[in-house]
């Protein structure tokens, strides 16, 4: 009987942040989202015939806003702050430099891991599902779940409803 | 983004989460969440592998059609490497130096401070 090593679980990431923070010096620790009751709205229409948007994290390349390519450093200067909206018929240029992914195990050269665009238009080419909406849209990471709840939350569903979205597929970076 | 995800919801669109960080998701309470057991950043699927991307994006999908109630989580099966080793690495200060701790402080106060600025001016 050959069971797997006790640290091949899912990273968690609340303590490992938790202590991290501590040790920098930062005393008051980062309080996560957490809710008891969680909304549910079942699937209305067949994937087939569903318009579906993509909601990301990532940030449209800002010329002039620093290193944002493969392997930058952290870059807060690249962050954005409002909810932005581009065309979905085209693969555009958004980057992931101004989030903490993973910069020793992921080198960020290949933005579908981010941004699975290219995987959805090919998706509405098989039939797979009706269509994607106009728009994609980006969601600001601002670590201020005020913000998030009271005023990009809200605007990211008047887009969804304005684009007649009927499914949504959300992709941290 | 957890956040957004449920904020949808509740207005009556449907939303699976694709992340690699189960816990903060799971710690919120989405709806429908697909888990990919990989290094943050590849929440759709490993750089330059359009299977692996397709297969995530099918997965999610999948999640869309048959989750019975809110908070279910799939994990994918793929695996990022065979060793699972990488995952000791992420902020983890048993790897660090005292060193290297002051150093992503000094890093950590120049991040905030730029954003800061930055938000200002929004």
């Amino acid at each position: 009987m050959t069971f797997a090593p006790e640290h091949d679980v899912p990273i968690p990431y609340m303590q490992r942040t938790r202590d991290y923070y501590v040790a920098l010096g930062y005393g008051t620790p980062y309080r996560w989202a957490h809710y008891a009751e969680v909304p549910f709205s079942p699937l209305k229409t067949p994937l087939a015939q569903a318009r579906v948007t993509l909601i990301t994290t990532a940030a449209p390349y800002q010329p002039g806003a620093g290193e944002q390519g493969p392997g930058a450093k952290y870059n807060a200067a690249a962050k954005f702050y409002k909810v932005y909206s581009e065309a979905t018929d085209t693969v555009p240029d958004v980057r992931i430099s101004h989030v903490g992914y993973d910069r020793v195990h992921t080198t960020a050269e290949d933005p579908s891991t981010w941004f699975p665009l290219a995987r959805l238009q090919e998706a509405v080419k098989a039939g797979r599902i009706a269509a994607l909406t106009p728009r994609f849209h980006g969601a600001p990471t601002n670590r201020s779940q005020k913000v998030t709840l009271e005023t990009d939350a809200p605007e990211l569903l008047r887009r969804c409803r304005e684009d007649g979205a009927d499914v949504a597929l959300l992709v941290p970076s | 983004m957890s956040l957004v995800a449920r904020h949808l919801e509740a207005g009556g669109i449907s939303t699976v989460v694709m992340g690699c960080a189960k816990d903060i998701v799971e710690h919120c309470g989405v709806p429908r969440f697909l888990f990919s057991d990989f290094p943050l950043g590849n929440s759709a699927g490993r750089p330059f592998d359009v299977e692996s991307q397709a297969f995530t994006l099918e997965l999610a999908l999948r999640v869309l059609e048959s989750a019975p109630a809110a908070r279910t989580t799939v994990q994918s099966p793929l695996r990022w490497r065979e060793d699972p080793a990488w995952k000791l690495d992420f902020s983890n200060l048993d790897h660090l130096t005292p060193e290297e701790i002051s150093e992503r402080r000094k890093e950590f106060d120049a991040g905030k401070a730029i954003a800061r600025g930055k938000r200002a001016e929004t």
